[in-house]
């Protein structure tokens, strides 16, 4: 039971970690606490139902497709919307209402094109794969190897290469990283398509794994996401992908019978609020984060 | 002489930088004493630790006969600890006169049980302050501009309104951070004519950081020298001004 | 069109603009006076629904004894998760009140022995009995009716939710007035430099938000009133948002702003109902419901795009920053 908890966990976990990484950079450069995050990931995955149902293509091409339409979105949004509010020197109360208008259209849009009936990928989920103790869905499979691979990669790219330690400059120090003959506008594109990239997957990976979604679901994912961002210190990716994964982690080991009995499971999102509220009080700047100068 | 104030190896450190690196001095009550140092030496970061807004890293600083290097800012205010900011932080989206009214203390109207419960002790408060207000807008010249919201004040305007508004609070230790600087040259004269009136017929205590060493040495009894965080020399205006140590640490020599 | 026409039609749309106007003052005392940020909003207006109505079926209380109950326990409530977070930075303390909501909601949906669960507060009493916390309020609102001689109850609650909003504007009013109003008008631009003025500035952002909770718990019980009904469903974060509308469009810090939002707001809301012409007669009703939220995320967008402090705020007072 134990270790299929935290098998579960870990799923769970991953697609935090990643949606996470895509609200935390975003945060990093701009200042924005994104509240239609949740809404692009619907987005995201409903693209891929779009061309995994209707259109009979493969569950890989369809990922890619919600991937690719998010992150075009994301990247709309950003000349319509975000670079207004950047020129008229918005700070975060503002750019964080907007962002709740935004998350309403984007939602009642979603809602008014594909309606609030409950879809499934074209997957089978009586196919089960066995691990010692341990049983997971295909869906289960799939995402956590996905996430994984993503993960991965996410982490090399801020490593090492080029953009994503640029990116990681930008999120430090705005004004250094502008002195230091950084291309503020092509590195704010660049973190906007990557948050939209990975809105998409996480969007998709989140629809396979709770086998049936509506465009409302994004929005129950937001909370704990926002949650994993907090804890992992908001603003840095790194963090992000911890926070997520101690996040997925904490939720479904609060349910443990060992753990004082267990948590009923419907009480798992409160779960990973007091584990927030915990960190919180424990270390306000978030349990990776760092304390900022000044 | 009586202390006032004592400042005891305090550290201050910003990730690696050590602002205020082991500063020791004492200010006389009732004195004018002058801190000067160059750009960078940690004045303003040791203004902030004393006044509370930042937490020393290490040491001790008493004032009067109480330990205050852990209480909260408002309380070390309310004991009568008071600072300007080098760039004066007035309430710009507010008028000229309820910033001054803002800082008086002990108001039974700023409390909802004092409103309800003793409303006329509140609005006999707000006339007395009232006028007090008015008195000392008069004395920093901004009694014109008493209904301006203070945001549409110059700067220097501004570092006189944040004077004024410390005092409505009756400190005993006043830190001024670059009183003068933007202050238009016509008042310099007369501002300092009227810190030493009020350290006169109020017995109040001044701390000062100004770079316009005249001033510093017309106006102090004492002066603290600070460099690289380190208080280097402490000594009457004369001492200082023929000290080598002071010279070299303005034109960044090395020891 | 007949609707529309109706009177008692637009008595229910002036209940609901009186009840959105409590809850959006309080917003106004939290974050047009105070600055804190508050999303959670409607978590306190299900404490003082929910503490009402349980002390009246489960406990037996009168409702008049139950409904100061409810205000003082959503105050409560505001202390409770201000303790903790108010030291928090501003980005922080919005995301731990959203989370404070949906952590209401979620144990009003889950702890059924408590709170009837899903199903509301109908399953409040004991199993298979259909229970009912208004029973003295509508005698009340009777007796109010026959008193003003008024032909419908929907007048009749108009005039008393009104009558209560307009009491609580005028204190609001009042209170960010007196010198309590001007040290919360400090904080809410310069906390550190209120501080050094010697002013507690966590006190006062605590009584600041309890206040606005106590607000949005009086709006709670309105709200269970005029309803007779209400499920965790009636608590979604929506509510708060559509309070946060209202006080972007009445204006940021006026408190008579807020009831010319509300009263907006109700327009929008309720107005879009009869756009029955096109482009709007592309959609059917329940896309029309969609359409709706959409115009009102849009009206937000805006807002914040370009008019930051509100229709009727003053920006020298204050703009969203
Ligand atoms: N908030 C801060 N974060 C990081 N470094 C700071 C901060 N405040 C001051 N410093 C650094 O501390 C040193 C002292 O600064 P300051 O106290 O302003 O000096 P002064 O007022 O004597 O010019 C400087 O090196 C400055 O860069
Ligand atoms: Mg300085």
């Amino acid at each position: 039971m134990f270790l299929q908890l935290v098998a579960n966990g870990l799923v769970e976990g991953s697609i935090y970690a990643i949606a996470a990484v895509g609200v935390s950079l975003v945060y990093g450069l701009l200042r924005l606490v994104n509240f239609a995050y949740g809404d692009m990931m619907a987005f995201g995955a409903l693209i891929a139902y779009g061309v995994d149902g209707p259109l009979h293509q493969s569950m890989v091409v369809a990922a890619l497709a919600g991937m690719a339409a998010t992150a075009a979105l994301a990247l709309v949004l950003d000349v319509v919307l975000w670079r207004p509010l950047r020129l008229r020197r918005a700070g975060f109360m503002s750019l964080f209402l907007a962002s709740i208008g935004l998350a309403l259209v984007l939602r009642q849009a979603l809602l008014l094109a594909a309606g609030s009936q409950p879809r499934s990928y074209d997957v089978n989920p009586y196919r089960v794969f066995v691990l010692g103790s341990v049983r997971l869905s295909e869906a289960q499979v799939i995402a956590i190897a996905t996430a994984a691979a993503t993960i991965v990669a996410v982490g090399l790219f801020l490593a090492s290469t080029t953009a994503g330690r640029t990116l990681r400059a930008m999120a430090d120090d705005r004004v250094l990283a502008a002195i230091a003959g950084i291309d503020v506008g092509r590195t704010t594109r660049l973190a906007w398509l990557i948050s939209g990239l990975l809105a998409g997957l996480a969007g998709v990976l989140a629809g396979l794994v709770e086998y049936s979604f509506d465009p409302n679901f994004g929005f129950d994912l937001l909370l704990p996401v926002f949650a994993a961002v907090v804890l992992g210190g908001i603003g840095s990716a790194y963090g992000a992908l911890a926070g997520g994964l101690v996040l997925g982690l904490v939720q479904e080991l609060s349910t443990w019978s060992g753990f004082a009995g267990g948590v009923n499971p419907v009480y798992k999102p409160v779960v990973a609020f007091a584990a927030l509220a915990v960190c919180l009080l424990i270390r306000p700047q978030g349990f990776f984060g760092q304390a900022r100068v000044g | 002489m009586t202390e006032l104030l004592r400042v005891e190896d305090v550290v201050r450190t910003f990730g690696g930088v050590r602002a205020v690196d082991g500063a020791s001095f004492a200010v006389a009550d009732h004195s004018v004493t002058g801190l000067i140092g160059p750009n960078g030496a940690g004045k303003s970061t040791l203004f902030a630790t004393i006044a509370g807004s930042l937490k020393p890293d290490s040491g001790r600083i008493v004032f009067g006969s109480a330990r205050i290097d852990r209480r909260p800012v408002h309380r070390i205010a309310r004991a009568g600890l008071v600072r300007t900011y080098q760039a004066a932080r007035v309430l710009t989206r507010m008028t000229v006169l309820d910033n001054v009214l803002l800082a008086s203390a002990a108001h039974p109207g700023e409390r909802l049980a004092g409103l309800v419960l003793r409303p006329g002790a509140a609005r006999a408060h707000e006339r007395r302050i009232l006028e007090r207000a008015h008195d000392l807008l008069a004395l920093v010249r901004l009694e014109s501009h008493a209904h301006a919201y203070a945001g549409t004040l110059s700067g220097g305007q501004r570092k006189l309104l944040d004077l004024a508004r410390v005092l409505m609070l009756e400190p005993s230790l006043v830190l001024l951070d670059e009183p003068m600087a933007g202050v238009n040259p016509a008042l310099r004269e007369e501002l300092l004519e009227r810190i030493l009136a009020i350290r006169r017929d109020r017995g109040v205590t001044f701390l000062i950081v100004e770079h316009d060493l005249d001033f510093v040495m017309q106006a102090a009894d004492s002066v603290v020298v600070m460099n690289e965080g380190k208080v280097i020399l402490v000594g009457t205006p004369g001492e200082v001004r023929v000290d080598e140590r002071v010279v070299d640490a303005y034109l960044g020599k090395a020891h | 069109m007949s609707i529309l026409a109706s009177g008692g039609f637009w008595a229910f749309v002036g209940v609901v603009a009186g009840i959105y106007t409590i809850l959006a003052l309080g917003l106004q005392v939290q974050f047009g006076f105070a600055g804190l940020l508050n999303f959670g909003q409607v978590g306190f207006m299900a404490i003082g629904a929910y503490t009402m109505a349980i002390l009246v079926v489960k406990e037996g209380w009168s409702t008049w004894l139950a409904a100061p109950l409810g205000i003082a326990a959503a105050a409560v409530g505001g202390l409770l998760l201000g303790l903790p977070s108010l030291r928090l930075r501003a980005d922080y303390f919005a995301i731990v009140t959203i989370a404070f909501s949906e952590i209401i909601r979620y144990v009003a949906t889950n702890d059924t022995a408590l709170t009837g669960g899903s199903q509301g507060t109908i399953a409040l009493g004991p199993i298979g009995t259909a229970s009912q916390y208004n029973g003295q309020w509508s005698s009340f609102e009777a007796r109010v009716q026959h008193a003003l001689g008024f032909s419908s109850s929907d007048a009749t609650m108009l005039v008393l939710v009104w009558g209560v909003a307009v009491v609580l504007l005028a204190l609001c009013w009042l209170a960010l007035r007196t010198p309590w109003g001007r040290v919360l008008r400090a904080i809410r631009e310069d906390e550190d430099a209120t501080a050094s003025l010697g002013k507690n500035v966590f006190a006062y952002k605590l009584q600041a938000l309890a206040l606005g909770a106590a607000l949005a718990g009086i709006a709670g019980l309105f709200y269970a009133w005029e309803f007779s009904f209400f499920s965790p469903d009636d608590f979604q974060p929506l509510l708060t948002f559509f309070a946060w509308m209202i006080l972007l469009l009445g204006g940021l810090g006026r408190v008579w702003a807020v009831p010319v939002g509300a009263g907006v707001f109700g327009f929008i809301f309720a107005g879009t109902r009869f756009l029955d012409f096109a482009p709007f007669t592309w959609f059917a009703s329940d896309q029309r419901a969609y359409l709706r939220l959409i115009i009102i995320g849009l009206i937000i967008i805006v807002l914040v795009l370009v008019r930051p402090q509100g229709l009727l705020g003053n920006k020298r007072e204050m703009v969203l920053e």
